[in-house]
C-alpha cells in the first residue's frame, strides 16, 4: 500500500501539477459515489443510531431480556425425553443427562433464588460429604450413619491444609465453628465454595438431618436470571422425571413467593435440555429419504 | 430445529421389527484397527434408530483393547419366529433370547447400517411432506446466503479500494498544500 501511495505521489510530482489539480476537482466517479454514500448514511441511518445510543445511555436495562415465546416450539415431557434419549443413546443409564432451566422475569439486581432440595429421585448419588464436628460425639456418629465420608475436627483441617480435599460438600456443627475459623481454612475452601457458613445453611445444629438432606439433595441458585439444575438421570422413566420436575418447580415457586415482598419475580420459561459434551448429529445427507 | 429434523430423518431413521428387544454394541475406544466405523455408527446412525424405536434398549460399551473385536449384538424376544440368513449369524443357544451378531471391524458406518437392515429388515422412515418442505426451505436459504456472502465480499473489497484511493488522494493534497 505504501508503495502504491509513493507511486501516485511521484506521478503527481513528475507529471503536470495542473493535471493533478483538475483530477481533484473532478474526482473519479467511485470517490463521488463514496461521498454520496457517506452523506446518505449520515442523513438517514446515523441519527437513528445516535438516538438509540442516547436512549440506552439514559436508561440502562434493569431487567434481563425477555424473548417472545409465542414462536418457540413446545414439547410434551415424553417427546422431549424421546429426543434426549435418542441424542444420548449408548450412554450409561446413571449419567445425569436431564437439566432443567427456569428463566425468571426478574430485575438484574436484588436477591436471587437460592436453595437446596431433596428430589424424590436423587440425581447425583455419589456426593461425598465432610462433617466438621468433635470426633466421637453423637453428632459424629449420626453423620457417619447418614453417609458422611469424612468426620472430625483437627485431622480434617490437617488433610485439607495438605491439599487433600476428597469431598464435594462440607458442613460444620455450630460448636465447631470457632475452631474452624481459627484453623484458617477459608483460603483453601473458600474458592471451591466448600467453606461452611451460616448464610449458606452449612453451619447447623442437627448434623444428622442435614447430612441426610444433602445425600441425594441438590442445590440450585439463580444466575443471570436463570435457575439451572440437573433434574434426572438418563435411565429415569417419564413418571420419575415428572415427580422430580414437579417437586423442583414447586420449590422454586415457593422461593419466588417468599421473595415477593422484596422483589417481583415470575417464572417465564422452562427449558429442559441435555447437557451433553457431544453435539447431536446434524445435517446428514438427506438423499436417502428422497430416494426410494 | 435443524438438529431435531436431523434426528427424525436421514440415514438410520428406520423402525426395527417388533421382536428386536435390545441392541448392544461393543468396540474399542480409539479408532485405529478398524474401530472407526462402529463409532461413527454410534454417533450418527444410532440416535436416529433410537428416536424411531424408543422402546428398544440400545447400549454401547467401549473397551480399551484396540485389537479386540467390534461386534453388534441384536437380542430378539423369545417368541420370535423370523428366520435370519445364517451367513453372519452366531446363534447363541440361550434359553430365553435369541441373539444375532454383526462383525463391525473394518466396516464403514453406512455399511454397518445396511448390514443391520439386511439382517433385521428395517422399515425406513421417509420424510413427510412438511419435513421435505422444511428441507427445501433450508436449501433455498443456503443458496440465498451464499449469494449474499459473495456479494458482500465484492462490496467490501470495493469499499476498501475506494477508501484507499480517498486516503491516498487526501495524503497527496496535504503534501501539496
Amino acid at each position: 500500500m505504501a508503495s502504491a501511495k509513493t507511486c501516485i505521489t511521484q506521478l503527481g510530482r513528475t507529471s503536470l501539477t495542473t493535471l493533478g489539480r483538475t483530477q481533484y476537482r473532478n474526482p473519479p466517479t467511485s470517490i463521488i459515489n463514496y461521498f454520496q454514500q457517506t452523506t446518505r448514511h449520515a442523513s438517514s441511518s446515523n441519527p437513528q443510531k445516535s438516538k438509540k445510543k442516547d436512549v440506552s445511555k439514559k436508561k440502562p436495562r434493569t431487567n434481563f431480556t425477555q424473548y417472545d415465546l409465542r414462536a418457540a416450539e413446545q414439547f410434551s415431557l415424553c417427546d422431549a425425553m424421546r429426543y434426549i434419549r435418542a441424542f444420548e443413546v449408548g450412554r450409561p443409564r446413571a449419567s445425569p443427562k436431564y437439566d432443567i432451566h427456569i428463566k425468571l422475569r426478574t430485575p438484574k439486581n436484588g436477591p436471587v433464588v437460592r436453595n437446596r432440595l431433596r428430589l424424590p429421585h436423587p440425581v447425583k448419588t455419589d456426593l461425598r460429604i465432610c462433617v466438621i464436628c468433635p470426633p466421637g460425639s453423637k453428632h459424629a456418629s449420626a453423620a457417619l450413619k447418614q453417609g458422611a465420608v469424612l468426620v472430625g475436627e483437627d485431622e480434617v483441617f490437617d488433610t485439607v491444609k495438605a491439599g487433600k480435599i476428597e469431598f464435594d460438600r462440607c458442613i460444620c456443627h455450630v460448636d465447631s465453628l470457632a475452631k474452624l475459623n481459627k484453623a484458617g481454612l477459608g483460603r483453601v475452601l473458600g474458592p471451591k465454595g466448600l467453606m461452611p457458613s451460616a448464610k449458606l445453611g452449612t453451619v447447623v445444629r442437627d448434623i444428622g438431618a442435614s447430612v441426610r438432606e444433602m445425600v441425594g439433595g441438590s442445590e440450585y441458585r439463580e444466575r443471570l436470571g436463570v435457575v439451572r439444575m440437573a433434574i434426572g438421570q438418563l435411565g429415569f422413566s417419564p413418571e420419575e422425571m415428572q415427580r422430580n420436575i414437579k417437586t423442583f418447580m414447586e420449590a422454586v415457586k415457593k422461593d419466588v413467593a417468599q421473595m415477593s415482598d422484596r422483589v417481583a419475580k415470575e417464572i417465564h420459561e422452562v427449558v429442559m435440555i441435555h447437557p451433553t459434551s457431544s453435539p447431536p448429529p446434524l445435517t446428514q445427507p438427506y438423499v436417502s429419504n428422497h430416494a426410494r | 430445529m435443524v438438529s431435531l429434523l436431523g434426528i427424525r430423518i436421514g440415514p438410520g431413521a428406520a423402525i426395527l421389527p417388533k421382536d428386536v428387544k435390545r441392541i448392544h454394541m461393543e468396540f474399542a475406544v480409539k479408532q485405529n484397527d478398524g474401530h472407526l466405523g462402529p463409532r461413527k455408527f454410534w454417533r450418527e446412525h444410532l440416535p436416529r434408530l433410537k428416536y424411531h424405536n424408543p422402546a428398544v434398549a440400545m447400549t454401547v460399551s467401549q473397551t480399551t483393547d484396540q485389537s479386540g473385536p467390534a461386534t453388534m449384538t441384536i437380542f430378539y424376544t423369545s417368541s420370535s419366529t423370523i428366520t435370519v440368513p445364517s451367513t453372519s449369524t452366531l446363534p447363541n443357544n440361550a434359553p430365553q433370547e435369541r441373539t444375532v451378531s454383526i462383525d463391525m471391524k473394518h466396516i464403514p458406518a453406512s455399511e454397518i447400517l445396511s448390514r443391520l437392515s439386511r439382517l433385521t429388515g428395517l422399515e425406513t422412515i421417509r420424510a413427510t411432506p412438511e419435513e421435505e418442505a422444511m428441507l427445501q426451505n433450508m436449501e433455498e436459504d443456503a443458496k440465498v446466503r451464499q449469494a449474499d456472502a459473495k456479494r458482500s465480499v465484492i462490496q467490501q473489497e470495493q469499499r476498501r479500494r475506494e477508501a484507499d484511493m480517498l486516503r491516498q488522494a487526501k495524503g497527496e493534497m496535504v503534501g501539496q498544500a
